[in-house]
């Protein structure tokens, strides 16, 4: 849509120079520089793309032990869930505190399903996603039927709802003793496990951070980001707010479902405390607030950055509390000072140190008026283009003193 | 109710069979939760091909004129026709697809999205990509600022910048029935004239708008019927040049004696 959209808006400017001198003056040259900068820009992202899918896929030889690699694992499973969480989040602006519900029920789906129908765990894997996809659907439709601090208690409600049912139905889900996932790869030894499963979340993440990347580019997209903006004023335009915000919210439980469900079989020890806790819902928001919700990237920077707080914090000071302190002394510190998240701040940072672009106009008023005198130069006929092309630049003498003049140069 | 009788809707309106009419509201009462009705009683007619203009002094419940037709606001009693078709109750997502358009007063663009979103969101429900690109070509052709902008925030534009985003926006679809409020606000004067010369067209295309102006007498030279509000009623109607003439409207209404 974004190619398209650019066709046609040099197709309106090229129409707009068709109609003659009338309309000629509201003809405004593009500028060369930032079409240079964009692609520079382009260019520059596509490299830092290349390096970090680099860095991501050699991490678990660079990694010096498999404690190290584990942490990678953990930190590649918040990507999955914040991402996740980012589909709706970050395009509807529905911010579920709650997300650990699918977390959790990927998982105790995937390890239920393995327990009881004794399937291969990766066809757990699949079917527990399409059970998430069926819980979604009605629990979407009735939390979306809120807004704001509504949606949230909401979120909040279905996932305490069910730590509740996890942990009181101890026949079936084992309770808070736990549930034990049967390794996938039975074969293979700790680290080569790890090794396994740090490709799986990347493989997932880089799925998941690809359909971002469509629907930020697509017509539903766009429609969704209304809804973020203006739910109103979106429906007015003719968007199904409901249905959208339905599909974006089955498709955040998806995603997050799957990530679950690869932590179960990478874990393989599953405790109703820990996959229904708010706490984790709470990171997932964090991750994404921090890194940008508007960003691609922006809940995976997140990820990487509250994921090695996280760990670090627990190798430094054990079982305290401190990486809570941590966690809500940082979103503190982002909510105040960057709320749009790192990379949007970052990004402002670097405008800084470029030339600036007007905010009124691309071109002065000297300049808009030679431009007009050009294109009426060259709308009364090439026939003569020395002969324009001179009287132009005798006319430029005086467009200078002229140029004050706000009569002439209003649009 | 009615204590005087009430005016002929429009004058060229009144005329027409009923069913020629792209919007009619009838004998309308409508007003705010529990406070007094704005509307008591109104009647407007907007035959194809026509602009009315409503005037009035404010608080003559204009705006909610426009509100009750886009179906933002339930009429106590009363009845809507969008072309014939009894739209009374339903709401303002459906009202679009009985091809009824409101263009909100003030600013309502999608701050954080490009003026590219905002436009093409305008053409939401037109699936035929040739269309949309031929109504893209168009608005960036009738407002320059926005094709100039096309991949900038709206947001980071001027009030009146944005106001013609806003524009952009209502005409990618092009609906039977417009509702205008306040479309010259913020606006300079050379884009006002464009807005105007705009609405002149869409009704030059058979388009029906119901127009409310502060711009009084800007507002009334563009409109074919001029409807004088007062007290939740229309109080005087008829052929726009007519009121524009009349002294005392003049007086009474649009703010001094006609200009030339």
């Amino acid at each position: 849509m974004r190619n398209d959209s650019e066709r046609t808006a040099s197709a309106g400017r090229t129409a707009s120079a068709d109609l003659g001198p009338a309309l000629t003056e509201t003809v405004v040259v593009a500028p060369d520089a930032p079409r240079r900068r964009r692609r520079w820009s382009r260019a520059v992202s596509l490299a830092l793309l290349v390096v970090g899918a680099a860095l991501v896929l050699s991490f678990p030889f660079i990694a010096p032990n498999p404690y190290i690699l584990s942490a990678g694992v953990v930190i590649l499973n918040y990507a999955v869930l914040s991402t996740g969480w980012n589909f709706m989040g970050g395009f509807t602006g529905y911010i579920s505190l709650g997300h650990a519900a699918y977390f959790g029920l990927g998982a105790y789906g995937t390890g239920l399903i393995v327990k009881y129908l004794e399937l291969p765990g990766f066809v757990a894997w699949v079917l527990a996603a399409l059970v998430v996809v069926a819980i979604s659907v009605p629990v979407g439709i009735a939390a979306l039927r809120v807004r704001g601090a509504s949606f949230v208690i909401v979120s909040i409600a279905f996932v305490l709802i069910l730590l509740l049912v996890f942990q009181s139905w101890r026949e079936f889900t084992g309770g808070s003793e736990g549930l034990i996932v049967p390794r996938p790869f039975p074969d293979l030894l700790r680290p080569e496990h790890h090794r396994a499963f740090f490709y799986l979340f990347a493989g997932l993440l880089a799925a998941a951070l690809v359909a971002w990347w469509v629907i930020d580019r697509s017509k539903f997209g766009t429609a969704l980001k209304s809804i973020r903006e203006d739910e109103d004023k979106a429906r007015s335009l003719g968007v199904p707010t409901t249905r959208y915000k339905l599909i974006a919210y089955v498709l955040s439980a998806l995603v997050t479902g799957l990530g679950g469900g690869l932590y179960a079989l990478w874990f393989g020890d599953l405790d109703p405390i820990f996959q229904f806790s708010i706490l984790i819902g709470s990171y997932m928001v964090l991750m994404a607030l921090l890194g940008g919700v508007r960003h691609l990237f922006g809940p995976l920077l997140g990820a990487l950055i509250v994921g090695i707080a996280l760990e670090y914090f627990k190798l430094e000071f054990g079982d305290t509390q401190f990486h809570l302190v941590a966690a809500g002394l940082l979103l503190g510190v982002v909510v105040l000072f960057m709320p749009d998240g790192v990379i949007p701040a970052v990004g402002q940072l670097i405008d800084r140190f470029r030339p600036q672009q007007t905010s009124i106009r691309d071109v002065s008023a000297a300049e808009l008026l030679e431009q007009n005198r050009r294109s009426d130069a060259s709308a009364t006929g090439a026939a003569d283009a020395r002969e324009a092309s001179g009287e132009a630049s005798t006319r430029d003498a005086s467009d200078v003193s002229d140029a004050s003049d706000p009569k002439e140069v209003t649009r | 109710m009615a204590s005087e009788p009430m005016a002929a809707a429009s004058g060229a309106a009144s005329n027409a069979a009923a069913s020629t009419n792209l919007l009619e509201l009838n004998d309308i009462e409508a007003g705010y939760g529990r406070a007094a009705l704005v509307l008591r009683g109104l009647t407007v007619q907007v035959p194809p091909a026509t602009v009315v203009c409503l005037v009035g002094p404010n608080g003559a419940g204009k705006s909610t004129v426009l509100k009750v037709a886009s179906g933002m606001l339930a009429p106590r009693s009363g009845s809507i026709l969008v072309d014939g078709v009894d739209v009374t109750g339903t709401n303002s997502q459906r009202m679009l697809k009985h091809g009824l358009a409101h263009v909100l007063q003030g600013h309502s663009v999608f701050r954080e999205m490009t003026v590219a979103e905002n436009v093409l969101l305008g053409a939401f429900t037109v699936k035929d990509q040739k269309v949309i690109d031929e109504r893209v070509a168009f608005v960036q052709n009738l407002f320059p600022i926005v094709g100039e902008r096309w991949k900038q925030l709206a947001g980071l534009l001027s009030g009146g910048q944005q106001k013609q985003v806003e524009f952009a926006r209502s005409l990618m679809v092009s609906p039977k029935v417009v509702l205008l409020d306040e479309p010259s606000m913020g606006l300079d004067p050379k884009t006002t004239a464009k807005v105007f010369e705009q609405v002149a067209r869409m009704r030059d295309a058979g388009t029906a708008v119901l127009l409310v102006e502060q711009n009084a007498r800007r507002a009334l030279e563009t409109a074919d019927i001029g409807c004088v509000l007062d007290l939740g009623r229309v109080h005087i109607s008829g052929p726009a040049p007519e009121l524009l003439a009349d002294p005392t409207l003049g007086e009474l209404y649009l703010g001094g004696r006609p200009a030339s």
